[in-house]
């Protein structure tokens, strides 16, 4: 009897898997290669070209490439990790909107080493339901930098960034350990975390 | 748990104390001397690293071969024959120029391609993070270093000093502006340093390969429409 049982769960699964991921829904490699070329090359742009503006016209212009780039709640949710199942729903909007203008600043700061650079796509690949794009900062000197870029399908429709890895190292992954340790810190709470946030972006 | 979140960092309360310690001497003492040091000439800057790295050269392809990399093993001794000679004894990186860059090793890696484990996280006084596994590994390239043991032998440890302290700085230097930044926009400089420095520290494993498990993190969210808990 459960060795019948198992074996329909078995079967189940294995027909069922594979409708999953809802097929010709699912971006391309392709897609992906050209998503990340373009947005790239504009998030350089806003970095580099206008050095002369002033640093808060800078962010204006790289929020607004990082608004139609990244998928900015998703990221935000992972960082914070399973504190977010106990946060309130005043919490998880204050700290959603909190967490979209320290995004932007850090993302900001430790990508304008880049600015005046050229970005060579190499390669996409699908992963999950994913598309990974694997892409090489060319500097004037020095070895290249690896960027890979890790893009999902949004809620609302279109491919966003959820996460960079520069040469190794994920931006997404090493937010989520940090805010673990302040959430930790905080007793386990979500207020903490909102408040060095409000903080660090001066709101 | 996902094995990327884990922090593995039982010593906290001592990695963190000695981090506090390595920031004030870092402060007054490491920083300032990097910030002098990169006031210097670029070239000059570049042949003291060139030199730097051609002398590590028997710890580098010792453990190029210990973890069977033969193509690897035979670019670094293609490099050192090179740069030792057309590159004026190491100061000029004549190889890189000619298609054969500069790549590291140490015997942590050549550990964890073995299978052993990082074990905890350990902060060292002055030298930064690690892990036990990598500590063990620093030893055991410090003691194999022909080059250290060679200085020693004829009365020349101020070379050693010397050629430790250039590392130091050469490292340090390159790290200015990265460092500055990852401090200040962190919300907490100890766990952030800490996650990078593994997940850096794993791409150096994997020789930067990106194709393998664990170059690229899933990023999964759990239970994404769990409502909030209801409260007061």
């Amino acid at each position: 009897m459960t060795a019948m049982l198992r074996a329909l769960c078995l079967l189940s699964i294995l027909v069922l898997v594979p409708l999953a991921p809802a097929p010709g829904q699912a971006a391309t490699p392709e897609q992906g290669a050209a998503f990340v070329k373009d947005l790239a090359d504009r998030a350089l742009e806003a970095l580099g070209k206008f050095k002369n503006l002033s640093k808060a016209d800078r962010e204006t212009r790289f929020r607004e490439v990082m608004h139609t780039g990244f998928d900015i709640p998703t990221i935000g949710r992972f960082v914070v990790g399973p504190t977010w199942r106990k946060a309130s729903e005043a919490e998880r909007a204050r700290y959603l909107e909190l967490f979209e203008r320290y995004i932007v600043q850090t993302y900001a700061a430790r990508l304008a080493e880049y600015d005046d650079e050229k970005i060579a796509v190499a390669a996409a690949r699908a992963d999950d339901g994913d598309v990974v794009v694997a892409s090489q900062i060319l500097r004037k000197s020095g070895p290249p930098v690896k960027i890979d870029w890790r893009l999902r399908e949004a809620k609302a429709g279109g491919l966003r960034v959820i996460d960079v890895v520069i040469e190794g190292i994920s931006m997404a992954v090493s937010q989520r350990s940090e805010f673990a340790s302040v959430i930790q810190q905080g007793g386990g709470e979500m207020a903490p975390l909102i408040k060095l946030l409000g903080e660090k972006t001066g709101g | 748990m996902r094995q990327y979140e884990e922090a593995n960092d039982p010593l906290e309360p001592m990695n963190r104390a000695i981090f506090a310690f390595n920031q004030v001497a870092d402060r007054y003492v490491i920083k300032p001397v990097a910030e002098a040091y990169v006031e210097l000439p670029q070239g000059l800057r570049d042949s003291i690293r060139n030199f730097l790295r051609n002398l590590k050269t028997p710890i580098i392809l010792a453990n190029d071969l210990l973890q069977g990399e033969g193509r690897r093993a035979g670019e670094t001794l293609t490099r050192f024959l090179v740069n030792s000679t057309a590159g004026v004894l190491g100061l000029f990186d004549v190889a890189a120029a000619n298609g054969v860059p500069y790549h590291d090793e140490d015997f942590g890696q050549t550990l964890a391609v073995w299978g052993v484990g990082e074990g905890p996280y350990l902060v060292l006084p002055i030298l930064g993070p690690s892990n036990f596994r990598d500590t063990a590994g620093m030893a055991a390239d410090w003691l194999a270093d022909p080059v250290r043991d060679w200085a020693e032998d004829h009365d020349k440890s101020w070379a050693n000093w010397t050629r430790t302290g250039l590392r130091a700085i050469d490292l340090r230097a390159e790290l200015l502006e990265t460092l500055d930044k990852l401090e200040r926009t962190s919300l907490d400089y100890y766990a952030a340093l800490r996650s990078m420095t593994r997940q850096r520290r794993d791409a150096e494993i994997r020789n930067g390969a990106r194709d393998q498990p664990g170059a690229m993190p899933k990023i999964e969210i759990e239970d994404d429409d769990d409502p909030p808990p209801q409260r007061k």
